[in-house]
């Protein structure tokens, strides 16, 4: 194996670990009970992380440059941002 | 790390067809419209949502999100293997994935099974009819996405690809990564957040 494969692989294989923890943390918070807009939005967190480590390293996106280096990104936080305030404001904190 | 190995290492396209990269952004746009329609749908039945997200199988779907992510992984690792002419081994961790992405087609529909044996569907609630539509709708993609490694790890196996040669790969890979990256949010929206 190159080093330059071997310098995209270490990095990838890391992101499937991380993802593997966050998964499984997304699923204790979800199964314990645990409830609340800081927990919905700490889990929303949990997922655009995860997101971002795809876009980055298994899409490859993170030697990019120009817009495809931020497509993924852009789609998170349109998706993080509207989910937010769906959640925020079905919570009553504004009112 | 010399500036010349850098600017070596950096590229104006993603991998693979530019052409299956404006299709995933025109799929990632349809599912961000509908993430945005469930939250928004919510806000007016919160107690609805809450009660009948109670009723889905969590360690279904968490066990869903490790074999998606693990397929993802091991495209990966098939990418990496044509990139540097391993043919056999790209071939072997393509069938990997097919093997991850076909344990998922089965998990989630044993759900659907489940769900149907208990007379629940599309017009059951609003919250059912949404689970349904985005779940099937992703279940669609996940279907066309292992059809397209099974492909891929037929023509990889004859030694079709090589190392300067691998196009198709990169562009499969990338259409499954985006079927990844869309439950790694629709899993927490639907099954955990409340």
């Amino acid at each position: 194996m190159d080093s330059q494969t071997r310098a995209w692989l270490r990095p990838c294989t890391w992101t499937w670990l991380v993802m593997v923890c966050l998964t499984l943390v997304t699923w204790l918070l979800g199964v314990s009970g645990a409830q609340g807009l800081w927990v919905a939005l700490l889990v929303l967190g949990f997922a655009l992380l995860k997101g971002q480590l795809v876009g980055d390293w298994f899409m490859g996106l993170h030697g990019v440059s120009g817009f495809w280096r931020w497509v993924v990104s852009l789609w998170l936080l349109l998706v993080g941002s509207l989910v937010s305030i769906a959640f925020v404001i079905s919570s009553g904190v504004l009112n | 790390m010399s500036d010349k190995l850098v600017a070596a290492q950096v590229r104006h396209y993603p991998p693979g067809d530019l052409a299956v990269w404006i299709l995933i952004m025109a799929e990632l746009l349809v599912f961000a419209l509908f993430f945005a329609a469930y939250g928004f749908t919510r806000m007016g039945h919160v107690a609805l949502f809450n009660q009948y997200q109670a009723t889905l199988d969590r360690t279904a779907a968490v066990a869903n999100t490790l074999a998606l992510i693990t397929a993802s992984y091991f495209v990966v690792r098939a990418v990496a293997a044509i990139r540097e002419g391993n043919s056999r081994h790209s071939a072997r961790w393509l069938w990997a994935g097919v093997g991850m992405g076909v344990l998922f087609l089965f998990i989630k529909g044993g759900e659907y099974a489940e769900h149907l044996s208990h007379g629940i569907n599309l017009s059951t609630n609003t919250f059912y009819m949404f689970y349904l539509s985005l779940t099937f709708f992703h279940f669609m993609h996940v279907i066309v996405g292992v059809i397209v490694l099974v492909i891929l790890a037929v023509k990889v196996g004859q030694g079709r690809y090589s190392a300067a040669e691998h196009a198709d790969v990169e562009s499969g890979a990338s259409y499954w990564h985006m079927v990844d990256l869309v439950w790694l949010i629709l899993f927490p929206l639907v099954y955990v957040m409340h």
